[in-house]
């Protein structure tokens, strides 16, 4: 993959639920290799649909969806769902150990100490390893759910507002550690959100949707992500203003 | 889970446990005292406490008892694994689901009663029409209940393992199966009573041996003290092994518990 050739490509995407009015119509967006694109608009506007179309969960009615994989792995996309999907009956490092489950022919060893980095860097204790998931916080839940995404090394990671159930500092925390990891794992990732805030101290680009097509893209400059800079509160209003004048109709 | 509500009760709250018990036996030991007729009709506890202290020491009850639970135990092993393997199978086609549900219901709905003088004609009067009896009895339950339960995996799962690439065997293995297990000890708690009652009533119907045998040879001579003995016997064989099954639910959910 050329330096220029974006990770994800979608062209012309069409989608609905058989309904007369499409849900997701003539989209196109490109997604490059190290961005974090975030998708911002009102309920219902199709932003969790696109996510489903990219993850495929649903069929597009016309247009493509291209994932130019680097590892040429079938599953190089990782999904970060609102409400974690991590198995009760299974402890931590069950859990963890999914990605090895799934595909043994790596050595559980080296997936343990994959997982041990990760701990360390979502500042987790490795003792909850032990633990079920009924037994962890709403946070640790949510990191734990991001890491077992990460082992399955996945190139693009589709989020769909994950950080929107936690109390605020532990959001705040859980936004920095993932954008560090992005930085440092190069990674790529489409976060749907509600949260103008989230998007401007988390996205490299946001983007406003509205009946089912993206309508506005605001760049979002590195110094822009520093919450309470005279930046982050700039691009904040920006996005807000155009928000409003959608919503409003 | 039972055995979580169980553990919240107090040790003062458990002591009531044997208050309804206890209050039935009263009623019963004062309506039947010094009346001839209701003795005869109803029997008394005293009566009903004698029969099963006769039947204990010659060996009767316990024989008898060995039988039943011998047949109702192989039938509702039979009955719940070969249900729950097709039920949690059926997952794999929805078509295949949709065509044999008419099937399953219809045999789920056909009374064991009516099917008994068949089985019986098939399999003989010894254990084997019993076990076919229970196994009949309870396989329907146990297909139903563990569709039921592997179709009502959570999407969020069903959506992760999608979207890391998994078969449907690893799918099927490791969502599938843990996910329905609490709907497979579901249809085995049902099926215990089930099981006893398929195999109670291939007894009743014909048989040499078994508690069925003992209570329709005591109604018969209207020795309604031993037909009593033999009903206790057949209460306190559902309960050991309701206790049985929620032993094993407590080890296979123990996640449920923390």
């Amino acid at each position: 993959m050329s330096a220029t050739t974006p990770l994800l490509t979608i062209d012309n995407l069409c989608f609905d639920f058989g309904q007369t009015e499409k849900t997701i119509d003539s989209l196109e967006l490109n997604v490059s290799k190290g961005e974090i694109v975030c998708i911002l608009g009102a309920s219902g506007c199709g932003k969790t649909t696109i996510l489903n179309l990219i993850a495929g969960f649903l069929q597009p009615k016309s247009g493509s969806i291209n994932l130019q994989s680097e590892s040429g792995k079938k599953n190089s996309i990782g999904y970060i769902f609102q409400s974690d999907p991590l198995f009760p009956w299974r402890t931590v490092e069950g859990n963890l150990l999914l990605a090895f489950d799934l595909n043994r022919n790596t050595d559980r060893s080296k997936a343990l100490e994959t997982i041990s980095q990760y701990l360390s860097m979502f500042h987790l204790n490795p003792q909850i390893l032990k633990k079920y998931p009924s037994q962890l916080s709403g946070g640790m839940r949510q990191r734990v759910s991001i890491i077992q995404s990460l082992m399955f090394d996945p190139e693009l990671l589709l989020l769909d507002e994950p950080f929107s159930a936690l109390d605020y500092y532990t959001k705040l925390s859980l936004e920095e550690e993932f954008c560090q990891l992005v930085k440092e794992k190069n990674k790529s990732a489409i976060l749907v959100t509600h949260d103008i805030e989230e998007a401007v101290s988390m996205g490299t680009r946001a983007l406003i949707m509205s009946g089912g097509k993206l309508v506005k893209e605001f760049q979002i400059r590195a110094n822009s992500n520093i919450r309470g800079s005279e930046e982050f509160a700039k691009t904040y209003r920006e996005i807000w203003s155009e928000l409003k004048t959608i919503i409003s109709g | 889970m039972e055995n979580t509500q169980n553990s919240k009760l107090s040790f003062a709250q458990r002591l009531l446990y044997p208050v309804p018990m206890i209050l039935f036996v009263i009623v019963w030991y004062f309506a039947t005292k010094n009346d001839e007729q209701r003795q005869f009709i109803f029997s008394t506890p005293e009566k009903v406490l004698d029969a099963l202290q006769r039947t204990i020491i010659t060996g009767e009850l316990l024989q008898n008892c060995q039988v039943t639970v011998m047949e109702a135990v192989i039938g509702f092993l039979l009955g719940t694994v070969v249900g729950a393997i097709v039920g949690l199978l059926l997952w794999y086609s929805k078509l295949i689901a949709q065509i044999s549900k008419p099937y399953i219901t219809a045999l789920a709905t056909v009374p064991i009663f009516a099917l008994a003088p068949v089985v019986i004609s098939w399999f003989g009067i010894d254990i084997y029409s019993k076990i076919a009896l229970a196994f009949l009895s309870t396989v329907s339950v146990a297909i139903v209940q563990s569709y039921q339960g592997a179709m009502s995996v959570e999407k969020r799962f069903l959506r992760l393992m999608q979207v890391a690439g998994a078969t449907r065997w690893q799918t099927f293995r490791l969502v599938v199966i843990p996910s329905s297990i609490i709907w497979v000890l579901n249809a085995m708690k049902l099926n215990i009573g089930l099981a006893l009652m398929g195999a109670f009533i291939g007894e009743f119907i014909s048989s040499e041996q078994g508690l069925g045998h003992m209570i329709v040879k005591a109604a018969g001579l209207y020795d309604q003290a031993t037909v009593f003995a033999g009903v206790i016997a057949m209460i306190v064989i559902a309960l050991a092994l309701t206790f049985i099954i929620e032993q094993l639910e407590s080890v296979l959910m123990k996640w449920k518990a923390v």
